[in-house]
């Protein structure tokens, strides 16, 4: 294989001293994007897509490439501080993050995530180097029932998230679901809950809900038990001496986190349409089911922390795979990188690697660059972040509201998204005080409609026969995998609870 | 219509060679329309997609080709107001009614949008200035398929229950379909998508049959031989796709499709119109314009003025009629 000789052509096309330039304006650009809540990696990219015109097109996918890795990393840092997602891929995040920086650990987790994410980011770009036109076949085997089989194993996590308090949290679910309902339906084209209003065409997209559940939710809850009235620095706990570095035992009971997180999330990644958020709550709901100590999970678990964060950088390299290999984006950011490919008189396709072999390796070498660049900004930018924390929260309070607000509304320029925002954030102060799964009612949201879009065109298709399910080669697959892990996640848990007590015994 | 782009290019041509001179005689084109544009006025270029869009990439293409040529003296802000599919950009135009100095780019959604949500304004509210290019469509099965033309699809179609896809049921992509059925004595599912990626990954994995899409996004796979085309919808085929009929050749004409113009807000100035309309004419005879074309793969169609508002009538009502029989609107 000439897999070596191709990367040593793309480094030589990458390196050099503008393309460098390029690559790190890239990678702050993304780290900013996802800083910023609601402001995710696609709006940022189609802002800075027309000063690409005229641009060198290496130089230039090499920069747009690096916004939308780089918003993976910048996306985490605010939903370990602040609660508040980012970007939807980080939402996961937040679970165990912030948990984490509650408890005097917001240094060590954010360098976790850095590491995480730069593990998860490399790997991703290992398996494209190696595995691109395997992965390929991966994309073009997804059709609509393998799509419902998909979204039903992402429901399937709820029975994870859920918790101990299962009647709330089925409540919470439901919520999202019915909240999914809302659009207009895709098979009549008739508008459903959107009393005539354009902006509700679209249906409610799960970003202003999740803002406004996990960061303002939050954030009215500190207000309520009398945060605000501290001084400085209670939100968190942050001493730089003592409390920046992760211990060993951090990275070593994560390694396998790590590789799990990476595989599964590339995996996701790869599929068009799944995306960087699906893989960070699927990573999320396995690891915690995998876990010894499952009961630490929402309480600040490093492992909650890393899968995510590994699972949604190594799906942001696989999203590249269908596009490098088909020309289909397989998510809002890649379609935006089309769209660039497409502007610069490029072919996307099955042919694209061979026909421009210098881009196309240019650019995956460039991502191997773009992790160690990220990772390394990351480093030295997280003390600067944890500055945050040691504002006064009456002074930070009002800030993350218009943060929140501002952000919510540069998405899709939408008032009513705004307003729904706020809505969210006075439902996910009652679902906190209560005990509610605000991550049950996201999660609902985001894969309802497509495990309803999905089975509704299967049923189309086939006439309304669920044969279908069973004659397709990669719906079995599916089918499969679904039914060991049904059975083998419970027989492991039970394992693995078993070897916990006898380990408490021994202690 | 292919006369009167003929016309209209003949015309063109005429008017176009003085223009090597360049600005003189676009001023003195402005000087004779009284007052407009007064380069003292910002003009803003309203944009109701977000960036990276087609309408944006329009837009963009199109100021970059007035600034290059000096065709508009003053000043231009381009402003994307995304939104509701395009109801907030269109409705912020719409709000300036009686200016000369708001304009706006037209796509599919600014006939789609109306037909719903209740909006104060329709397509023909607006002071038309010109019909630029049309998108249309192309039918493609699977490269694995037996289907090797429309013909043999059309045969198929009519002994076995075919599923075709495409993106949203209130839009050309189902139109297209429904209207070939008809007029080839058909029946078929239609299986919509949420984008041209979900639907064409279904058509890859064999659950659909066809799909009908913009070639832009899919020239890379056809060229591969992943996807096969079978017909073009637009009155003539692009080259990137030489050897395809369209479906007009193929005995099946369907005279629908999205229309890519320009149009400034209700009543503007009879001046403003005139003066966007004469400078348009010269915009689409710039190479840049010539690349926008092939590399969006749109089909140039040329109407002005008073025609391209009946075009746009007559394509609104077409959709309503059909989507209407299928209870898509009510």
């Amino acid at each position: 294989m000439d897999i070596f000789s191709d990367l040593v052509l793309g480094l030589s096309v990458a390196i050099t001293p503008m393309n460098m330039l390029y690559l790190l304006i890239g990678a702050v650009v993304g780290m900013i994007v996802g800083v910023i809540p609601g402001f995710g990696p696609s709006a940022g990219l189609a802002i800075l897509l027309p000063l690409t015109f005229g641009m060198d097109p290496v130089g230039a996918i090499m920069m747009l490439a690096a916004i939308y890795y780089g918003s993976m990393y910048g996306g985490t840092i605010t939903s370990i501080l602040l609660n508040t997602p980012g970007e939807s891929a980080t939402v996961a995040s937040t679970f165990d993050g912030y948990p984490l920086a509650k408890k005097g650990r917001a240094g060590p987790a954010l360098v976790m995530q850095a590491v995480a994410s730069f593990v998860g980011g490399t790997v991703g770009v290992l398996m494209i180097t190696v595995l691109a036109p395997m992965f390929s076949q991966v994309s073009r085997s997804f059709g609509p029932p393998e799509y419902f089989l998909l979204a039903m194993m992402g429901l399937m996590t709820l029975i994870v998230m859920i918790g101990s308090n299962w009647k709330l949290g089925v409540i919470s679910a439901l919520i999202g679901l019915a909240l999914g309902t809302v659009g207009v339906d895709l098979e009549t084209g008739q508008g459903r809950y959107t009393f005539g209003s354009a902006e509700l065409i679209g249906g409610i997209y799960f970003i202003p809900i999740a803002i406004g559940l996990f960061g303002l939710g939050e954030l009215f809850y500190a207000f309520y038990t009398g945060m605000h009235r501290a001084g400085e620095g209670t939100l968190v706990d942050y001493r730089k001496e003592t409390r920046f570095w992760p211990t060993a035992h951090d990275f070593l009971s994560t390694r396998w986190t790590m590789v799990r997180g990476s595989i599964l999330g590339f995996v996701v990644g790869v599929i068009p349409g799944a995306g960087a958020t699906i893989a960070s709550l699927m990573a999320y709901s396995a690891e915690r089911s995998l876990s010894k100590t499952p009961e630490n999970f929402g309480k600040g678990e490093m492992a909650g922390l890393v899968a995510p964060e590994t699972a949604n950088n190594a799906a942001s390299s696989g999203a590249m795979v269908p596009l490098l290999t088909l020309g289909i984006p397989g998510s809002a950011s890649t379609a935006v990188l089309l769209a660039a490919f497409m502007l610069w008189g490029l072919r996307p396709g099955p042919l694209f690697m061979e026909q421009n072999t210098e881009l196309a390796w240019g650019l995956i070498a460039s991502m191997y660059l773009g992790n160690i660049i990220l990772l390394a900004i990351n480093i030295f930018a997280i003390p600067l972040f944890v500055l945050i924390v040691k504002v006064p929260y009456r002074l930070l309070g009002p800030c993350i509201v218009v943060i929140c607000a501002l952000g919510t509304f540069t998405v899709n320029a939408s008032f009513i998204e705004v307003w729904l925002m706020l809505a969210a954030s006075i439902v996910g102060f009652f679902m906190r005080m209560y005990g509610f799964s605000p991550a049950a009612l996201v999660l609902a949201l985001v894969l309802g409609p497509l495990a309803e879009q999905a089975l509704r065109q299967t049923m189309t298709i086939s006439r309304g026969s669920f044969d279908i399910f069973f004659e397709r080669t990669a719906s079995l697959s599916i089918i499969a995998l679904t039914i060991a892990l049904l059975v083998l996640l419970p027989l492991m848990g039970r394992y693995g609870g078993r070897a916990k007590t006898s380990s408490k015994a021994k202690g | 219509m292919t006369l009167h782009t003929n016309q209209i290019a003949g015309h063109i041509k005429a008017g176009v060679l003085g223009l090597a001179l360049a600005a003189p005689l676009a001023l003195a084109g402005a000087a004779q329309a009284q007052t407009y544009p007064d380069p003292a006025q910002t003009l803003d270029w309203t944009i109701a997609f977000g960036p990276g869009g087609g309408n944006d990439i329009m837009a963009r293409t199109i100021v970059e080709i007035l600034n290059t040529y000096d065709f508009y003296p003053g000043n231009i802000t381009l402003e994307n107001r995304a939104g509701g599919s395009g109801a907030v950009g269109w409705g912020h135009l719409f709000g300036q009614a009686g200016s000369g100095y708001g304009i706006s780019t037209t796509s599919g959604s600014f006939v789609t949008t109306p037909l719903q949500a209740d909006l104060p304004w329709a397509p023909t509210d607006f002071t038309p200035v010109a019909l630029l290019a049309t998108d249309d469509l192309v039918l493609v099965v699977s490269g694995t398929s037996d289907i090797q033309d429309i013909d043999q699809f059309i045969e198929f179609a009519k002994a076995n229950p075919v599923n075709i896809g495409g993106t949203g049921t209130v839009n050309v992509d189902f139109i297209v379909p429904a209207l070939l059925a008809q007029s080839a004595g058909f029946e078929f599912e239609y299986i919509s998508f949420n984008s041209m990626a979900d639907q064409t990954t279904a058509l890859l994995s064999g659950a659909i049959d066809a799909m009908a899409g913009n070639p832009g996004e899919i020239l890379g796979l056809i060229a591969s031989g992943d996807l096969r085309p079978l017909a073009y919808s637009g009155n003539s085929t692009p080259d990137a796709l030489a050897g395809v009929p369209t479906m007009a050749e193929a005995g099946h004409p369907i005279g629908v499709s999205m229309p890519r113009g320009l149009i400034l807000p209700p009543d503007a100035p009879a001046e403003a119109q005139t003066f966007w309309i004469e400078t348009m004419k010269k915009v689409v005879e710039t190479p840049e314009w010539a690349a926008y074309i092939e590399n969006n793969t749109l089909t140039p169609t040329f109407l002005f003025g008073e025609d391209f508002r009946s075009f746009l009538g007559e394509t609104q009502s077409g959709f309503e009629e059909v989507l209407r029989s299928v209870g898509a609107i009510q």
